[in-house]
């Protein structure tokens, strides 16, 4: 027996030692990823922070200013203006999609025939290329060569200037960013709906409510999640948009379509004023922040799918 | 509270014909169980009765007005669910006052209602609760929260314990129970369980394949079972059957076991082949009786399950054949023993409650 015990204490104290020297370092492992994300993501923004102090124009000797340019911002009108620009734009862009995906992932949540080929013909805009797409809405706006004004003539409806016009310029780019988004919140939705229990449908059915009162009782409530991640991914996307709008106006005519991207691109890029610029992208990135952290927080009180069993 | 009177009822998906033409009449206020193994058609039958399912030929009627094409809103029926189907977003008040919300129903009325059937269920504290923040059990109740509140005609309940554990099962069984005896509802009950068949059921239709085996009380249908899947389906651990053939006044089996048969020998039938049917219950130890090896004892306490093998004529060896285990006979004994494996033990069943049955069709002589 007392052999039995000392072998057994022998052993174990030799795996013990045995762990302590093989314990594995993990540091080669986190290091690699450490180094690309304080390359890439950590170091850009430390650097826009101090070029944000900084009276900084290519060409001229840099000076610290402190909070200087974010005092700036609050009395530059183009900014203002810009910053109106970008949150009619992207709440237009994020509720025309959430409408219009939604109507069509309960569309092709039924039987309808033919229902894969309808879905992958659906889904097409959002695999296309935006600068492409750009140039081919840039043609169709044409006033006078484009084919919307000639399919608005033949329902008796004038001309109108489109992206060509302050007034409707937001208005036309939202038609392009909802012609190639509402697919991405169709598919989110649409999955949604896949994975909603099918029980309470007939439950709702005993007890008496009617198709209408099914989707605003049942459905709407019951997909908010999945439409809050729609609505988080949208926004986010709609408040960075810079390429189609670019492209197709350059935040014109005038400034009637310039959002905080463009103006940031224009004082950064064109008025060469970086210490400025910087500013602008750091209120910038608080703002998306602070909205996704909003939209975060709306997204987890919408939850209902939690917990065991449901 | 209602009747429901099903009548020559089927249902078809396509050439496959699931319900066979079933009929069955349940009284005002009664309890009547449909039971039966998975894919009988029973969970179909009471979808057609709550009208999720097209009926395919035949009536159902609910106080004697025929619903096959009124929807189930109009049926004045309330179902729960095996899932629950509780509406996951709502809190246990709004999920039982839903359906009278539907009927804007007004509120100091939702508001009386919902309180009786909290106080009837003791969900009371749990009302300002969400279905996730629940046990399987308390989610059950709410189910039948939402049904009493509708005040129906007729309560419908597909499977509603299945989702629970066993300890849990049996406390909601008596709840059910209770609750029908309270509220004197006519209930429509669908279950796999025999059990529970047996301990709820005022009435209990056994299905199989698509057609009704038998409809009876549950003591009806254990004590005198029309045919052999009635008799091996109602009644655990199942009714022993042993294949053998009537002689003399007595039942001889495969084996060579004489079997008595105390004067139920229907008349020239001698030398015809049957199978005796024996509850594990009624066997008894007997010097003269049939000899078997114990095979396993399984003790619960209350009483003692034995597999046995009979040795039929084959005393002193032991076979594990694919056909020795066809033959093994369940005992149940209520005494405890020290009967161990291996051992050879006498036993005799009471012929009085003993059954004959024709092997081929399966019926009860």
């Amino acid at each position: 027996m007392s052999i039995l015990t000392s072998s057994d204490r022998v052993v174990g104290a030799a795996s013990v030692g045995r762990t302590k020297r093989l314990r594995p370092s993990y540091w080669p492992f986190v290091v690699p990823a450490l180094i690309v994300v304080i390359g890439v993501i950590v170091f850009p923004w430390v650097f826009t922070l101090w070029m944000s102090a900084m009276e900084w124009r290519i060409g001229e000797e840099q000076r610290f200013v402190g909070l200087q340019n974010y005092a700036r911002l609050f009395t530059d009108v183009r900014f203002l203006e810009a910053m109106l620009h970008t949150l009619v734009y992207t709440a237009l862009s994020v509720l025309a999609p959430l409408v219009l995906g939604t109507a069509a992932a309960l569309a092709f949540n039924t039987k309808l025939p033919a229902r894969g080929l309808l879905r992958g013909i659906f889904v097409m805009p959002m695999m296309a290329t935006p600068v492409a797409i750009a140039l081919v809405w840039t043609m169709m706006f044409h006033p006078q060569l484009g084919v919307l004004n000639y399919l608005l003539s033949l329902v008796g409806i004038g001309p109108l200037q489109w992206v060509y016009h302050p007034s409707t310029v937001i208005l036309s780019l939202v038609l392009v960013e909802t012609w190639q988004w509402t697919p991405l919140v169709m598919l989110i939705v649409l999955g949604g709906l896949a994975a909603l229990p099918t029980e309470p449908y007939e439950s709702a059915q005993i007890d008496g409510a009617t198709a209408w009162q099914r989707f605003r009782y049942l459905t709407l409530p019951m997909i908010k999640p999945f439409l809050m991640v729609a609505v988080i991914i949208r926004t986010i996307d709609a408040l960075k948009s810079f390429d189609i709008l670019y492209t197709i106006t350059q935040g014109g005519p005038g400034t009637a379509s310039e959002t905080i991207n463009l103006y940031l691109y224009s004082v950064a890029f064109t008025y060469y004023d970086i210490g400025y610029g910087s500013a602008i992208a750091v209120v910038f990135f608080v703002l998306i922040i602070l909205l996704s952290l909003i939209l975060l927080y709306l997204r987890q009180r919408s939850a209902w799918n939690t917990g065991d069993g449901q | 509270m209602a009747s429901v009177s099903i009548r020559n009822v089927r249902k078809s998906y396509g050439p496959v014909e699931i319900i066979k033409g079933v009929s069955i009449d349940i009284q005002d206020g009664e309890f009547v169980i449909l039971v039966g193994p998975s894919g009988c058609g029973k969970s179909t039958l009471l979808r057609m009765i709550a009208g999720l399912e097209e009926i395919s030929g035949g009536t159902v009627a609910i106080d004697d007005r025929v619903v096959n094409d009124v929807p189930p809103k109009d049926r004045d029926i309330a179902m729960v669910f095996q899932n629950y189907a509780l509406y996951p977003h709502m809190t246990i008040a709004d999920n039982m006052s839903f359906a009278l919300r539907l009927k804007n129903t007004a509120k100091s009325e939702i508001a009386a209602k919902v309180e009786r059937a909290a106080g009837i269920l003791g969900l009371g504290p749990l009302l300002g609760r969400f279905p996730r923040q629940l046990s399987g059990g308390q989610r059950q109740r709410v189910a039948m929260g939402r049904a009493i509140v509708r005040d129906p005609k007729v309560f419908l309940f597909d499977e509603p314990l299945s989702n629970l554990d066993a300890k849990l099962r049996v406390q909601m069984r008596t709840e059910i129970k209770e609750m029908h005896q309270r509220l004197k509802t006519t209930t429509v009950y669908v279950t796999h369980d025999q059990i529970e068949a047996m301990t709820m059921a005022d009435k209990i239709v056994v299905m199989h394949d698509g057609i009704i085996e038998q409809i009876g009380a549950p003591l009806d249908l254990y004590d005198n079972p029309a045919n052999m899947f009635v008799a091996g389906f109602i009644g655990s651990p199942a009714m022993n059957f042993i294949p053998g053939s009537i002689g003399g006044d007595g039942f001889t089996t495969d084996g060579g076991d004489r079997l008595p048969l105390a004067g139920r020998v229907p008349a020239a039938s001698d030398g015809r082949l049957a199978v005796y049917g024996v509850r594990p219950e009624h066997f008894r130890l007997a010097d003269e009786g049939m000899a078997a090896e114990v095979v396993v004892v399984e003790p619960t306490g209350s009483e003692t399950q034995m597999v046995l093998r009979p040795l039929g004529g084959k005393a002193g060896q032991v076979g594990v054949g694919r056909e020795d285990r066809k033959r093994e006979l369940t005992w149940v004994l209520r005494e405890r023993t020290g009967a161990k494996p291996g051992e050879v033990v006498r036993i005799a069943p009471d012929p009085a409650l003993a059954h004959l049955f024709n092997p081929d069709t399966g019926l009860r002589l």
